[in-house]
C-alpha cells in the first residue's frame, strides 16, 4: 500500500477533499481498525487517505433527554463512562464486547456505522434505541434514523462526500446486548440480540445482528409485546417470531437452522434481562411487592 | 506516490527522528527501522496482542496503528519498561511464576498488566482477565499470567 496522508482540521474543509477526490480514490480514516486491513489486503487502494482525528468530533454530550457521542471517540472512552454503563446498559455491553481493550482504544462508533457490517455488534443496539445520526456533507447537515443510514450489507446510504458526524441516542433506557460467538473475545459474533424499552411508541425495541442482509429490527416480533410487563408466553412468542422472520446464511461460523434457534433463545433472554433491569430503575415497584 | 517525512516520534522517552512514508505500520517501524524487536508480529490482523504497545499509557495494537499518528504521543515498547538495572515488578513476577514460556507473547502481556497496574493497582482477578483478554498465549494456558499479574499488585491486596 501507498498513499498520501491528509489531515483535515474542521469538517467543511474534509468534506471539500472528500468532494474533489473520484470515489475510489480516496479512503476515511478513522481508528482504522477496518480500513488498514482493507489497505493492508489491498481491497481498497486509495491515493489519498483522510484521517478524521483533527476533527472536533471525540465528545460525550448528555443533556436531560440525548446523549450525543462524537463519531471519532475511541469506544474505550464510552466504555470508561460510568454513566453510559447506568444509563444505556445495552450500549455499554455492546461496545464491551467488541474486540478487545486494545482494539477498543483505537476503534470508533463512526467506522462502525460507516463500515455498515451485517455482523456488527452495535448497530443491532443503535436499532433498539432508535440511534439518530448526524451527517455532513456537501449539501449541508442531515439527520437520519440509523436504520436509513444502513443499505445492504457493508452498504450505507452515505453519499460519497458525506461523513458521520455523531450519533443521538436516548439519555436512558433499559436495554439489554447479548450474542453467541465460539471464541468469547475477537470472534465474530454467530448472531447478536438487542433489547430495549422506550417509554413512547411501541415499548418494545428488538433487532438482531448477524443476520441477511443487514442488522435489522424485528418489528413483527415487536409487535407480539404490546405492555410494559410482558407475560411469559408474549415473550416466547415474540421470541418465536424473531426466530421465523429472521434470514440467515449458513458459514463457517454457523449453520442457517443454529443461527435461528440461538435467536429464539436470546431474544428471550434479553427481553427477561430488560425486564430485570425495569424494574432495578424503578425502586418504587420494587417497595411496594 | 507517497513521499518520505520525518517522524518525530517519542519511544522510551527518548526523542526519535524516523524518515517514513506514510503508510509505514507503527509496529513494521519499531522493528524494522529502529530494530526494536520486542514488539511481536503474531497474526497483523489485530487479533493476537504480540504487539502491544503504549500509546500515552494504553495498550494499542501496532500492527493497527499508522506510525505518523503516534506522532506527539508517547510510545513506550517493552525495551523501555526495566529501568537500566532492574525488571518491572510485573516482568520480575512473570519470571518468579514461570508465566512466560517461548516467550513470544510475553511483551504484549508484560505491557497490558503494566498498564492495568498502573491505572488499578489493587486491580481484581476479573479486571487482570479483562485487561490481557485480547492477548493469546499457545503455551502457559493463562493461569500463570493471572497469578504473576495478581502478584504484581502492591503487598497486601486481596
Ligand atoms: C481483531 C478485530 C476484532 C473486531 N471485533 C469486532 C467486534 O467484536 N464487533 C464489531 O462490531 N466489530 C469488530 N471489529 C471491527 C471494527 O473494529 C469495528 O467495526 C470498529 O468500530 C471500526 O471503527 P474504526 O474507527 O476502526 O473504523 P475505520 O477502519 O477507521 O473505518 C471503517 C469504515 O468506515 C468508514 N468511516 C470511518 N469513519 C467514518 C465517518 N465518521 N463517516 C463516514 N464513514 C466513516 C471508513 O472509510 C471505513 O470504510 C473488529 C476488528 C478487528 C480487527
Ligand atoms: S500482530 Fe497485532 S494483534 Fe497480532
Ligand atoms: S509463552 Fe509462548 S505464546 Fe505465550
Amino acid at each position: 500500500m501507498s498513499f498520501q496522508l491528509v489531515h483535515p482540521s474542521t469538517p467543511a474543509e474534509a468534506v471539500r477533499l472528500l468532494s474533489g477526490s473520484a470515489t475510489g480514490d480516496i479512503a476515511v480514516l478513522s481508528g482504522g481498525t477496518d480500513l488498514l486491513l482493507d489497505l493492508d489486503n489491498a481491497r481498497l487502494a486509495p491515493k489519498r487517505v483522510l484521517s478524521l482525528r483533527k476533527l472536533p468530533w471525540r465528545y460525550l454530550r448528555w443533556s436531560a433527554d440525548s446523549l450525543v457521542i462524537g463519531s471519532t471517540t475511541p469506544l474505550r472512552a464510552v466504555e470508561n463512562d460510568g454513566e453510559v454503563r447506568r444509563r444505556l446498559p445495552g450500549l455499554w455491553e455492546a461496545i464491551r464486547d467488541v474486540g478487545s481493550p486494545a482494539l477498543r482504544s483505537r476503534a470508533t462508533l463512526g467506522g462502525n456505522l460507516g463500515r455498515g457490517s451485517p455482523a456488527s455488534d452495535l448497530i443491532p443496539i443503535l436499532l433498539a434505541l432508535d440511534a439518530r445520526v448526524r451527517v455532513v456533507g456537501p449539501g449541508g447537515v442531515r439527520e437520519l434514523p440509523v436504520d436509513l443510514l444502513l443499505q445492504g450489507s457493508r452498504r450505507t446510504t452515505l453519499g460519497p462526500a458525506e461523513l458521520i458526524e455523531s450519533v443521538t441516542l436516548p439519555a436512558s433506557a433499559p436495554s439489554t446486548y447479548l450474542w453467541q460467538r465460539v471464541q468469547p473475545v475477537n470472534d465474530i459474533s454467530q448472531v447478536g440480540v438487542a433489547t430495549a424499552f422506550v417509554p413512547q411508541g411501541p415499548h418494545w425495541r428488538i433487532a438482531l445482528g448477524g443476520v441477511q442482509p443487514r442488522a435489522r429490527r424485528m418489528s413483527e416480533a415487536e409487535g407480539v409485546l404490546p405492555s410494559a410487563r410482558p407475560s411469559h408466553f408474549e415473550v416466547e412468542l415474540a421470541a418465536q417470531e424473531a426466530a421465523r422472520r429472521a434470514e440467515f446464511v449458513s458459514d463457517k461460523r454457523a449453520t442457517e437452522s443454529y443461527r435461528r434457534r440461538l435467536v429464539a433463545v436470546l431474544v428471550r433472554r434479553a427481553i427477561q434481562t430488560t425486564l430485570e433491569r425495569m424494574s432495578k430503575a424503578t425502586p418504587s415497584r420494587k417497595a411496594k411487592r | 506516490m507517497s513521499t518520505q517525512r520525518v517522524l518525530r516520534l517519542s519511544i522510551n522517552g527518548q526523542p526519535v527522528e524516523v524518515p517514513s512514508p506514510p503508510e509505514r505500520i507503527l509496529l513494521d517501524l519499531l522493528r524494522e527501522d529502529l530494530n526494536l524487536t520486542g514488539t511481536k508480529r503474531g497474526c497483523d490482523l489485530g487479533t493476537c496482542g504480540c504487539c502491544t504497545v503504549l500509546l500515552d499509557g494504553r495498550p494499542t495494537l501496532s500492527c493497527l496503528t499508522l506510525a505518523v499518528l503516534a506522532e506527539g504521543k508517547a510510545i513506550t515498547t517493552i525495551e523501555g519498561v526495566a529501568s537500566a538495572t532492574e525488571l518491572h515488578r510485573v516482568q520480575k513476577s512473570f519470571v518468579e511464576h514461570g508465566a512466560t514460556q517461548c516467550g513470544f507473547c510475553t511483551p504484549g502481556f508484560v505491557l497490558s498488566a503494566v498498564a492495568l497496574l498502573r491505572d488499578h493497582p489493587h486491580a481484581s482477578r476479573a479486571e487482570v482477565v479483562d485487561a490481557i483478554s485480547g492477548n493469546l498465549c499457545r503455551c502457559t494456558g493463562y493461569s500463570k499470567i493471572i497469578e504473576a499479574i495478581l502478584a504484581a499488585r502492591p503487598a497486601g491486596t486481596a
